[in-house]
């Protein structure tokens, strides 16, 4: 319509998308032909019982899970034309499960740009990773500590934080949240919410009844996606 | 009882061979008594060990007398097969499909180790003497055969056992091989401990084999020793080799052509 401005390109976006899984009774169908998108800025969350899922949704879109039916597109441009480490550099994913690699919070910090994919890209030198750390209210944790002896809260705002300083454009959450104290829980939203507000598009899988962070809630449940009320 | 001598050996009769069956016997007999459920085992064992042993000194017998360097092959290559084969019997985690770089890491291993011994050390004439090149490409194959499993086992082990570490590198953007590095190192690791245990034991704890078998046949032992480094220092190599070859060529076949690690969650999904 004439005068309406255009809707903006979605960071990322999915059509589609089809996940079968062999199960005990046959092929069960774990997502039925699911469209989502995130635009830039805004952060999407995705509700819904356990087994719904969600963490499926969050891989395929991450192009981590082999057999994903449905076409994926990064700012337009459609995933065939992207190779697949590159899409995954700007589409992060965060697993549930402690996602830090065995070291020091320092080596932790600075393992992305020890891949082949950031090969040329300086990475963060320790003044500002310490500045990074003082941010997100770890100003205690030393850089040379062991990952080992951190708290579960620190530890998920480090693999976070990891993820964010490698400037992705989307960031794909599952339960950032989920096992973390009340405070830590805060502390982990606010990084998602700045990162969303600095212009990333958030997809983030959740347990818990609403932060009042979300621009947006869907519901997947029996493979299909809802959209649900703030 | 005086002993048969023939070239420095004492020649061991039929009588004497079936004596030693008696050993087995006695340990069978407290198998059964002690309920250990293995005399079945033990048995087949002793069998095997008589047939295939006897087959070998046939089969050896007639290839010195052939000396003909595609027997020599025909023997080397139906031995890597078979070491192929125990490899991935010994390796039950492993995907399938290893079978080529089983056969290709103790072909490589066997082939360049042996002849490397036989030709530049012990300057053996021809090139393919069945004497020199069959016991000691045994030696080479069986002890290589050893670490390659192992490290086979270890590698796809050690990567499920990482599973979330595995998942996190990927998910930074890690290569199949930026996310397998430390399962392949500590695999590489696992398979060179018996020739590094073997090498620092020998001499010590035990008289290494070869060197036992060349003084029971009358060698001097100085020499035997001499011989004995070499193939040690060899295997290990063997081994080495063997073993970077099976693991560089296996690990990705838990990742997809898009580098996704295949997961026991994802391997499972896909088998039900």
């Amino acid at each position: 319509m004439a005068g309406m401005p255009d809707a903006p390109t979605p960071t990322i976006a999915a059509r589609g998308l089809t996940v079968r899984r062999r199960a005990d009774a046959g092929m069960l169908l774990v997502l039925d032909a699911v469209d989502i998108e995130a635009v830039a800025g805004t952060l999407v969350d995705v509700v819904g019982p356990s087994g719904a899922g969600k963490s499926t949704l969050l891989l395929a879109l991450a192009r981590l899970l082999p057999g994903a039916e449905g076409a994926l597109q990064l700012e337009g441009h459609p995933a065939s034309e992207i190779d697949p480490r590159t899409w995954r550099a700007r589409v992060a994913y965060l697993p549930q499960r402690s996602a830090l690699l065995p070291g020091t919070v320092e080596s932790n910090l600075r393992a992305p740009w020890l891949l082949k994919i950031r090969a040329g890209i300086p990475a963060p030198d320790p003044a500002a990773l310490r500045a990074a750390l003082d941010r997100i209210h770890l100003a205690d944790v030393a850089l040379d500590r062991d990952v080992e002896r951190l708290s579960e809260g620190q530890a998920a705002r480090i693999a976070l934080l990891r993820t964010v300083l490698t400037k992705p454009q989307v960031l794909l959450l599952d339960e950032p949240d989920a096992a973390l104290d009340e405070a830590s829980a805060d502390e982990v939203g606010r990084l998602t919410r700045e990162f969303a507000d600095g212009g990333g598009a958030v997809v983030r899988v959740r347990h818990h009844r609403a932060d009042g962070l979300a621009d947006r809630r869907l519901r997947l449940e029996a493979g299909t996606l809802t959209e649900v009320g703030l | 009882m005086t002993p048969q001598l023939a070239g420095g050996v004492v020649l061991i009769g039929w009588p004497q061979l079936l004596l030693a069956s008696a050993f087995v016997l006695v340990t069978g007999a407290i198998a059964l008594w002690m309920q250990l459920g293995v005399t079945k085992d033990l048995a087949i064992g002793a069998a095997r060990t008589y047939v295939q042993l006897l087959l070998l000194g046939v089969v050896l017998r007639w290839a010195f007398a052939a000396d003909r360097w595609w027997w020599v092959v025909g023997i080397l290559a139906i031995m890597t097969v078979a070491a192929a084969r125990i490899i991935l019997r010994r390796a039950p985690d492993a995907p399938s499909g290893l079978f080529l770089a089983a056969v290709t890491s103790m072909a490589v291993t066997g082939i360049t180790v042996t002849f490397a011994v036989t030709g530049l050390v012990i300057g053996a004439e021809p090139w393919y003497s069945p004497r020199y090149v069959i016991p000691i490409a045994g030696m080479v194959l069986g002890n290589s055969m050893t670490g390659i499993a192992l490290s086979l086992e270890r590698v796809f082990a050690d990567l499920d056992s990482r599973s979330d570490e595995v998942l996190a590198m990927s998910a930074l953007g890690a290569t199949p091989w930026e996310a397998a590095h430390p399962s392949v190192r500590s695999a590489l690791r696992a398979g060179l401990i018996p020739a590094i245990n073997s090498m620092a034991a020998a001499g010590i704890v035990f008289i290494p084999g070869m060197m036992t078998g060349q003084i029971l046949a009358g060698a001097d032992p100085l020499e035997a020793t001499k011989y004995q480094i070499v193939v040690m220092l060899m295997v290990a190599a063997a081994e080495v080799i063997g073993a970077v070859i099976a693991v560089l060529m296996s690990y990705k076949r838990r990742f997809t052509s898009d580098g996704v690690f295949l997961h026991k969650g994802l391997r499972e999904g896909a088998k039900r």
